[in-house]
């Protein structure tokens, strides 16, 4: 905990990239709040937010596959007759039915469009590894024959987006990680430089 | 031109090439009692992950055809070979209904995860129990890949997708054991003592059961039942050895022309 205030203190700015996608960016606070941190929603850049940002500049509504606790951030989003699918890291709304269901859409689409909040392999919770996003966007990818737009680390608009309300360019900022791909990859293919942390998913 | 060896084995597919559905190809019967007439070989192929060869074998033999158990041979048949092979304890992601094939492998304590159409195991908790299991270095098999099959309501996920996300996760590939895997005609061959030049493939799919077979080694007849579309022979490249309207004539070819 002390090192996040020693970030702070010393003048460096700061701000949380994250693909959580379980939960509100209010509710991703509180939790961090509860356990010590001291931090703001306006310092943590999350999918939800970046993805309802995109949906409504390309006039898109969509059918959601996602946590339940996310869906409060789509609460604005016209979900009417949807023309495109979301995904998010859904957990246990992963069944056969749900994405049998969000297939279907997608197939039926004269243009289907599927965008993934993350791309990431599995992550790591108290009870084990799990699949994550990105697993089931693979699915829908090989089910419909389409590619997914990806929208979180380790999308470059998502780094970009995250350096634009610090105003800091990409070559004076580093990114800590502990996934090689979303977090490392992501941030280095911006120009910032990264750490590798051997902790969470590191294996 | 090469020398052609005898033919001794012939692989014919079944829904679409002996029988569509409940219904059996005119004539097929009989032209199956005369092939049977000639020094060959005969086994029966299909690409299916919940039926049992005793269920095929009792459709089969309902619609009057002169079929044995053994000679039967299936993606799941190649599945199990392929775990025995292996010695592995698998996890079966499978239709119930395809249990039987796997009786007398052993079940507990898995190293292997076995992938068939099963949607009723494709949910989180178990998907999570096979990623896990990959991870740790347990092999993957995948009984096919199909992406999407029709159903009265619709189309329905196959049990490809879910394949390719496991394969993903965990940065490994499945080993494909159906048809049109270049293994799964071999496994078909063996214990037949026939080689794949010396064997010739009969069936309705120009990709899977002729394009296959012709990619192992053996000679592949198209027939224009089944799910043949006009032109389909043009789609594999080389070209099938033959297309003809159907088994009988598939029968007739083989007796005067190839023996």
């Amino acid at each position: 905990m002390p090192s996040l205030c020693r970030i702070k203190a010393s003048g460096l700015k700061l701000q949380l990239c994250t693909n959580e996608t379980q939960a509100t960016r209010e509710d991703f606070v509180r939790k961090l709040r509860g356990l010590g941190f001291d931090i703001s929603v306006s310092e943590v850049t999350a999918p939800a937010p970046a993805a309802c940002h995109l949906l409504r500049e390309r006039g898109l509504r969509p059918h959601l596959l996602v946590h339940h606790d996310l869906v409060p951030e789509f609460a604005e989003i016209d979900k009417t007759n949807p023309n495109c699918v979301v995904l998010g890291d859904a957990a246990e709304n992963f069944t056969y039915a749900n994405l049998n269901e969000a297939f279907r859409l997608l197939i039926g689409m004269e243009k289907p469009v599927l965008i993934s909040l993350g791309k990431g392999r599995y992550y790591k919770e108290t009870d084990g590894l799990k699949l994550d996003v990105g697993a089931y966007m693979k699915a829908l990818e090989y089910a419909c024959d389409v590619q997914a737009e990806v929208v979180g680390k380790p999308a470059k608009s998502f780094f970009e987006s995250a350096l634009a309300e610090l105003g800091v360019p990409p070559e004076q900022a580093i990114m800590i990680g502990d996934d090689i791909v979303s977090d490392v990859g992501g941030a280095q293919k911006c120009g910032m430089r990264a750490l590798q942390v051997r902790t969470g998913k590191y294996r | 031109m090469s020398v052609r060896r005898a033919l001794k084995a012939v692989l014919v597919d079944l829904n679409g090439t002996l029988h569509v559905e409940d219904s059996a190809i005119p004539g097929a019967q009989e032209a199956l009692r005369r092939l049977r007439s000639a020094p060959l070989t005969v086994r029966f192929v299909t690409n299916t992950t919940k039926e049992s060869k005793r269920d095929l074998l009792e459709r089969l033999t309902g619609l009057g055809f002169d079929i044995a158990e053994h000679e039967i041979f299936t993606s799941l048949t190649a599945a199990r070979n392929l775990l025995e092979q292996q010695q592995v304890r698998p996890l079966l992601l499978v239709d119930d209904r395809a249990l039987p094939d796997f009786a007398g492998i052993g079940t507990d304590n898995p190293n292997a995860v076995v992938v068939g159409l099963a949607p009723e195991h494709f949910h989180y908790e178990m998907m999570n129990r096979a990623f896990r299991l990959i991870l740790e270095g347990a092999p993957l098999i995948a009984i096919h890949k199909a992406r999407y099959f029709k159903k009265k309501d619709g189309l329905c996920l196959g049990p490809g997708p879910f394949v390719t996300g496991l394969e993903y996760a965990t940065d490994t590939k499945a080993t494909v054991v159906g048809k049109p895997e270049k293994t799964f005609f071999l496994e078909a061959l063996r214990g037949t003592g026939c080689a794949p030049e010396e064997a010739v493939m009969i069936g309705d799919d120009c990709r899977d059961d002729v394009g296959g077979a012709q990619q192992a080694g053996m000679r592949g007849i198209l027939v224009r039942t089944g799910k043949y579309r006009p032109a389909d022979e043009d789609k594999i490249n080389p070209a099938p050895y033959l297309t003809c309207e159907n088994f009988p004539e598939a029968v007739e070819h083989i007796l005067k022309q190839m023996l």
